[in-house]
């Protein structure tokens, strides 16, 4: 099962795409570890937005577990 | 580490060793957890302490000659507590809820020969091990001579045999306890109380370890001793435990714990312990209860703790030294599953106090920093621990070095090191510290770098290595001057950890600015203000570090207000050993718990110091504050910014480089990027460790590159910037330059593109 971590505003715009965000698999890794997570991304170049409430919350609580594997 | 290392350090923290009391008692009674429950009137807790080590505890309590008096640490404070008025208060005042469950039967038959105190105890122990016991008595009863003494009442010594006989004790009685009333064939061992006529002459003196006379014959050892009934007790126990050896077959002496006697290692201060007398029980020799509760109370509950009680960061982790250094071995040989040590191990300052508090000297600071410098061996210290910091130090190297001769000057005989948090915190009084220093030696060259301290603190023992040498290269193309410094943490470095390129220990001449400046002639404008004089740690051992700044104070005509925790005993503000950069939680803390030490206006010598001690509001100054009073910064105001750090070395160096060289550095591209930041983001910033670098880079180079989100609104944007192995997000709108909305970090990587 794939997480999906979609901000709730989902209203950006890729630059100089100019092309709207859309919901795509991105993948994160860290350490050595990898994970399949729904985020926003530019249809065109691929480019993936991570918000600072995922950057602040589920993002650096996964960090802080890898770092003490 | 390895297990002996481990286990020889672990020796060395003596918190876990019995108090004295539990030490002097032959039947090993904690007496501290005891006193420790009766003063707070739980008599049933209280109790089982008892009952956990007493065997026959109703007759044993009663009739204790409290042997642990003679050790305990209140003797001489208002006189020993008086344990056995107290085990009676509580026997008295509480029901057993001991329940005994004997081991499954054995073959073996042992008698007891006599019905003394040794006889009853071994009875107990030996049935509760499942052994056929039968205790031989002469007619009038068991135990009567207790009664016969007028020392119990017959109901609690009734109560007690009943037991004993539940438990399977055989109770014989016999006109004389001789071999021709005692089969003794039939028994595989023999235990001899008092009156038993069973061996005579020379034969009948036991080992006094084991109780052992010969073959099958055991007895207790301790007959004639000061506390005769105590230790009859403690010598049917010491006994019975040699026959259940004897008839397993297992060796008498290997393995056995030896009878303490009052020895034991805890350090226990009583330095500070105001005298409390005895409590003297006014109702013949019994307690009532506030008696008893006020004479349990009277115990000083003996133990060592003396690092921890002045430690924070040994407070935070709720244990001490011994049990420290087991979790971080454990730490170690994890291989699979969390390092649950970690955080801990990377939060010590390092500040070394608990060495000098130690009676032992663990050191926690060389235990943490050994475990530091193997997690980043075996490449599993986490990255984001120490990241700031070592940022820091790669900045003020890399963007805020600088190293020259005075200004029309070929050779130096020395070379002043303001420390690269001096020249952050305070670039205008390090430069005019610089110019006092050259006025008296016109041949003191400059030199602006970070000492390596992070690097050191880090675990990163070769990268230190490394970072010395090229140090020590650099010092010697200056000729090998003298080093002034102003950083304490600067001097503890070069005086112990500079190496050459061959790995030898080089040893740099190295001053204080403090002491060098000693005879400066300075305005006494303190108007005998109260300054409490706060030490770096790294200055723990400088005397006349501490006499120079000291002498400088008043000098400045201010007066001395006492810091208990100064010199050899002072603390860290919470920066060092990169504390601050691993847990700022427990760095806040340390330096909160700093600042309430003194009502007066604090002063330390380190600039890193002011600006932690500065965060928690306290009123905290510097000592070029009293030196170059033009410049001074105000007591209260708050510390600088981590941006403003940076920006100031940038600006030293660019100062110095045009002033003593002329050389002019140009303006890097991304400085050109004009931020606007309300103070709310800004504090945020600040406390996410985003700089306004950060900031400036990520948007140079999304507008460099073109690439940003651009919200529906028209007017938010969004970029970001990957340095090293973080990525920053940046939040901004434009309008006559970029106004911050906001910004954030991770670690974590993007896989670009959908999958």
């Amino acid at each position: 099962m794939n997480l999906s971590f979609l901000p709730e505003d989902m209203d950006w715009t890729c630059q100089p795409c100019g092309v709207k965000l859309v919901p795509q698999i991105s993948e994160l890794t860290y350490l050595g570890a990898s994970f399949k997570v729904e985020l926003p991304c530019c249809p065109q170049c691929g480019a993936t937005l991570i918000s600072e409430e995922l950057a602040l919350g589920k993002m650096f609580e996964v960090e802080q577990l890898l770092e003490d594997k | 580490m390895d297990q002996k290392q481990l286990r020889a350090l672990e020796a060395r923290c003596t918190q876990e060793e019995p108090p004295p009391c539990q030490a002097g008692c032959p039947l090993g009674v904690d007496a501290r957890d005891f006193h420790n429950e009766m003063g707070k009137k739980k008599y049933a807790q209280a109790r089982k302490i008892l009952e956990k080590h007493i065997p026959l505890s109703p007759i044993v309590a009663l009739l204790c000659e409290g042997p642990c008096r003679a050790f305990c640490h209140r003797k001489d404070l208002g006189g020993s507590i008086n344990t056995p008025q107290l085990e009676k208060f509580c026997i008295e005042n509480s029901q057993s809820k001991a329940r005994t469950l004997p081991l499954p039967p054995k073959f073996h038959k042992v008698a007891l020969i006599g019905s003394g105190p040794d006889a009853l105890t071994a009875s107990f122990d030996l049935v509760k091990k499942g052994y056929k016991t039968f205790l031989y008595h002469l007619e009038e009863g068991p135990g009567s001579w207790l009664i016969g003494h007028k020392l119990l009442e017959q109901e609690i010594l009734d109560t007690e045999i009943a037991g004993l006989k539940k438990l399977g004790v055989h109770f014989i009685a016999v006109e004389k306890l001789n071999k021709e009333h005692i089969p003794i064939d039939e028994y595989h061992a023999l235990l001899l109380s008092d009156n038993a006529d069973i061996l005579s002459g020379d034969s009948h003196t036991p080992d006094f370890e084991t109780g052992h006379i010969h073959d099958c014959y055991f007895t207790s050892p301790f007959a004639k001793s000061e506390h005769p009934f105590i230790d009859a007790i403690s010598g049917g126990r010491l006994a019975a435990l040699s026959i259940d050896r004897f008839l397993q077959g297992a060796s008498l002496t290997a393995s056995r714990v030896q009878m303490r006697r009052g020895k034991t290692d805890l350090y226990v201060n009583t330095s500070e312990i105001p005298s409390v007398p005895l409590i003297v029980s006014q109702n013949q020799g019994t307690y009532t209860e506030d008696e008893a509760v006020n004479e349990a109370n009277r115990c000083i509950r003996c133990e060592c703790l003396e690092c921890v009680k002045k430690c924070t960061f040994l407070q935070e982790y709720k244990a001490f030294p011994k049990t420290y250094a087991r979790r971080i071995y454990n730490n170690s040989a994890i291989v699979k599953g969390n390092h649950q040590a970690n955080k801990m191990i990377n939060s010590c300052s390092l500040c070394r106090q608990c060495e000098v508090v130690c009676p032992n000297d663990f050191s926690m600071a060389d235990l943490c920093l050994e475990a530091r410098s193997q997690m980043v061996k075996e490449d599993r210290m986490p990255p984001s621990a120490q990241h700031f910091a070592l940022e820091e130090m790669h900045s003020a190297t890399a963007e805020g070095q600088f190293l020259s001769h005075a200004k029309g000057q070929k050779d130096s005989t020395a070379l002043f090191f303001p420390g690269c948090q001096l020249a952050g915190i305070r670039p205008e009084q390090s430069a005019k510290l610089y110019g006092v220093l050259t006025k008296s030696q016109p041949q003191t060259g400059l030199w602006l770098d970070c000492c390596g301290a992070p690097l050191y603190w880090s675990g990163r023992t070769d990268e230190f290595a490394q970072f010395t040498t090229e140090f020590v290269r650099k010092w010697r193309s200056m000729g090998e001057p003298d080093i002034i410094t102003a950083c304490s943490s600067c001097q503890y470095i070069f005086e112990n950890h500079l190496v050459d390129e061959t790995g030898e220990k080089v040893l740099p001449v190295v001053r204080s600015a403090w002491q060098t400046i000693a005879d400066l002639d300075i305005d006494a404008t303190g108007a005998g203000e109260l300054l409490a004089v706060s030490d770096p740690c790294t200055a723990r051992h400088n005397t006349d570090i501490q006499e120079a700044v000291r002498g400088l104070v008043i000098k400045a005509g201010y007066r001395l207000s006492p810091l208990a925790a100064s010199k050899e005993l002072t603390e860290c503000c919470g920066f060092g050993g990169l504390m601050e950069s691993c847990n700022h939680d427990l760095a806040t803390k340390v330096v909160t718990a700093r600042a309430a030490q003194t009502e007066d206006t604090i002063l330390t010598y380190c600039a890193m110091c002011r600006d932690q001690i500065a965060k928690t509001g306290k009123e905290v100054t510097h000592i070029l504050d009293l030196l170059f009073s033009d410049t001074a910064i105000v007591a209260s105001d708050a510390p600088i910014t981590l941006s403003g750090r940076r920006h100031n070395r940038r600006l030293l160096k660019t100062r110095f480089q045009e002033t003593l060289v002329g050389e002019i550095t140009p303006p890097r591209d991304w400085e050109a990027v004009t931020l606007h930041i309300d103070s709310e983001v800004a504090g945020t910033l600040e406390v996410r460790r985003i700089l306004i670098d950060d900031i400036q880079k990520a948007l140079h180079c999304a507008l460099e590159r073109g690439r940003f989100f651009q919200h529906g609104n028209g007017e938010t944007k969004m970029c970001y910037h990957t340095a090293g192995t973080v990525t920053y997000w940046v939040q901004f709108r434009e309008d006559d330059g970029y106004h911050i909305e906001g910004a954030w970090s991770h670690r974590m990587t993007i896989t670009e593109g959908p999958q």
